[in-house]
């Protein structure tokens, strides 16, 4: 590349050019930490709020299909991105049980395993129904996703024992 | 309304999920950055950092044909990239351990977890332009330092142990 002084060892900052200039960095420390910028773009999410929430019942709604289909791999892409939506969509239980789902499936296949189709299901309808029907995730919500990663962490923990011996 | 400091930055969204991608370029124009260019996978987002030459890039994690590891690899080694000097901050609900490290051994700027909030975004923002960290070069690596806290009485240059045992074995 030949764009930092290179010593051999550690590269230097030749052509490292910062982000803005020193009064132009103060000035944008001041606007990040300004509480009404702050407010000014939550409520920028805010306004997305229902957008999102059709966007995580779309993401539901192939889950529910490739769950149908044991489609293993399409069951993690749409938990994934149901974890990174649910909660900005406001639906934060939908948002903690696909967050249990992928720390699951990412464990089991870390340890070269497949995953437990009883785990994965427990989990979908957990997720489905928290996402569909908000009263039920509102007053079960946090429970149900309690009770499930414990189950995960048990079912990982003797994954694992039963690994090593 | 003027964004002051942030209206003549330029950013880069990488991201496959459209609603995501609309909701970044939101976030980052209420900032005051309005040029805000959008890829849905890391090959259109290098051809766009070639045509754009946009300022910062936040990018996602699992794209495809190509994801957001490989594209901040591309970004800092390769012989074409026209600047592997740029910020970079992946915007991942991968946050395990492993998945983070990857991201930063690609020379990733600053990881941000999903769900994405105001706060979180403007915090990564915030240490990119307050704490930029100097760049690294190593026989596989070129990217900002990884060690995130500086030694305070630390004299230099070498940090490494084997930087230490290779200055020993010199002498």
């Amino acid at each position: 590349m030949g764009k930092f002084a290179d010593d051999g060892r550690h590269a230097a900052e030749a052509n490292y050019r910062p982000l803005l200039s020193e009064a132009g960095r103060k000035q944008a420390m001041a606007k990040l930490k300004s509480g009404d910028m702050l407010a000014k773009a939550s409520r920028v999410i805010a306004m997305r709020t229902a957008e999102l929430r059709g966007a995580v019942l779309a993401l539901v709604d192939q889950l529910e299909e490739a769950m149908r289909a044991q489609d293993w791999p399409t069951v993690f892409a749409a938990t994934h991105e149901i974890r990174g939506f649910a909660e900005t969509a406001g639906l934060d239980a939908t948002g903690r049980i696909a967050n249990g789902l992928c720390h699951y499936l990412d464990s089991i296949d870390q340890l070269g395993l497949g995953p437990d189709g009883a785990i994965v299901s427990l989990h979908v309808d957990a997720v489905i129904r928290s996402a569909r029907t908000e009263d039920d995730a509102a007053r079960h919500g946090d429970a149900v996703a309690k009770q499930l990663a414990a189950l995960v962490a048990r079912k990982l923990a003797d994954v694992k024992e039963a690994a090593r011996s | 309304m003027s964004g002051g400091a942030f209206d003549h930055l330029k950013a880069l969204v990488v991201e496959d999920n459209q609603h995501m991608r609309t909701l970044l370029r939101s976030l980052l124009n209420a900032l005051g950055i309005n040029a805000v260019f959008e890829a849905a996978n890391g090959e259109d987002a290098f051809v766009l950092l070639r045509d754009k030459q946009p300022d910062i890039v936040l990018s996602d994690l699992s794209m495809k044909p190509m994801d957001g590891i490989d594209f901040a690899r591309e970004v800092r080694m390769s012989k074409s990239s026209p600047n592997p000097y740029i910020p970079i901050i992946m915007v991942t609900g991968h946050t395990e351990r492993h998945r983070i490290e990857a991201a930063r051994d690609a020379g990733v700027t600053e990881v941000l977890a999903k769900p994405i909030t105001a706060a979180n975004l403007f915090q990564r923002i915030g240490e990119i332009v307050d704490r930029p960290r100097p760049f690294v070069k190593a026989p596989d690596y070129f990217g900002p330092d990884r060690r995130r806290h500086a030694v305070e009485d630390y004299a230099g240059p070498f940090r490494r142990r084997d930087d230490f045992e290779n200055d020993l074995a010199v002498r």
